[in-house]
């Protein structure tokens, strides 16, 4: 694939614009060619032009847009896939910074909300605890989540309650400690998602399995949370 | 774990209740099809047996709380003012307990 193709580009800046606008290029693409590499274009030919980007292999989840109406990371995107006009926006459901750059602390905040981090009651031993192969098996799946946000910001519970619901990306990330062997803190974090709005507001979309560019699947990880609640409750 | 009827606690009585309709509608449709009633007195007969008349109540019992859970959480995730929410809710509520009360009428005259 070569020549010439359309994007159109997403463009807001708060500080000046009264309203956003899309702004169309038409960019001299090459074979193998990514979409980060045609925002770059973009970026050289206008600095104004605002997004994120830093690993460009898929890593570090900075570059995450919504492109032709699905969240992807631009990196591992290639134009090949996509069919022009490409549409780039921002995330939805975020607020938006500048351009393509949206505020994605309350992301944060939610992932921080399940301590994502391991707790143990007993002392810590002398070099690490450790765990069976199917113990570590469990964790496959999960522990590759690299927060890029595609999950969440195309969950429409998340968008309803970016507040109260934790978000796809969340809930993935309880799961991993919750499936984890050397966790110790179960009926704790068991406890704090329960309730009408945390865990609950999932109603199995989907969307979050569909975006994931890691191809994770958060609505599984949902579901064994809520077995591993009624394995607890009888 | 979870307090009154949210979080965990309504999930599980949501697809308790469907298990039920679910089975319950199953049997509905075989008795129909395979030996449905002559008549009125023959229906009101049957509906009037005590198996039938105490499996159908509790139809009734989890139709109004699978209804109450569902619409319940449309709301939640839809209307955000309180104030609306709390009338859309008393509405859903008197509209299913109306319709509660109408069961329990026609299975107290057959019963």
């Amino acid at each position: 694939m070569a020549g010439l193709m359309e994007f159109r580009i997403w463009r807001y800046d708060p500080e000046r614009d009264a309203r956003p606008r899309m702004e169309s290029h038409q960019i001299e693409t090459t074979r193998g060619m990514m979409l980060r590499d045609a925002l770059l274009e973009i970026k050289r030919r206008d600095e104004s032009f605002a997004f994120r980007h830093s690993c460009g292999e898929g890593v570090c989840g900075s570059d995450a847009v919504n492109v032709n109406g699905r969240n992807r990371l631009a990196c591992i995107t290639p134009l090949a896939e996509l069919k022009a006009p490409v549409v780039v926006r921002p995330l939805p459901g975020r607020p938006v910074i500048r351009d393509l750059v949206v505020d994605m602390s309350r992301f944060y905040r939610q992932y921080e909300a399940v301590e994502p981090w391991l707790q143990r009651a007993d002392p810590l031993p002398e070099k690490e605890v450790l765990q069976t192969p199917e113990e570590r098996a469990r964790l496959d799946g999960l522990w590759e989540c690299i927060l890029c946000g595609c999950c969440s910001t195309s969950c429409p519970s998340f968008w309803w309650n970016p507040d109260k619901f934790l978000g796809p990306q969340a809930l993935l990330a309880a799961w991993r400690f919750l499936a984890d062997s050397r966790d110790q803190a179960q009926d704790k974090r068991l406890d704090a998602l329960d309730g009408p709005y945390k865990l609950f507001r999932c109603h199995t979309i989907m969307n979050c399995v569909d975006a994931c560019p890691k191809h994770l699947n958060p609505t599984r990880a949902i579901g064994h949370i809520r077995e591993l609640m009624l394995k607890k409750s009888v | 774990m979870s307090r009154g009827l949210s979080g965990f606690r309504a999930w599980l009585w949501q697809r308790a209740t469907a298990v039920y309709i679910w089975l319950f509608t199953l049997y509905l449709v075989w008795h129909f099809l395979a030996a449905p009633p002559a008549d009125v007195t023959a229906l009101r007969a049957w509906l009037g047996g005590p198996a039938v008349w105490t499996g159908v109540a509790i139809l009734g019992l989890a139709l109004l709380l699978h209804a109450w859970i569902g619409v319940r959480d449309v709301l939640l995730d839809y209307v955000k003012p309180p104030r609306l929410r709390v009338a859309l809710l008393g509405l859903v509520l008197l509209y299913l307990l109306a319709n509660g009360l109408w069961l329990a009428r026609v299975l107290l005259e057959v019963g």
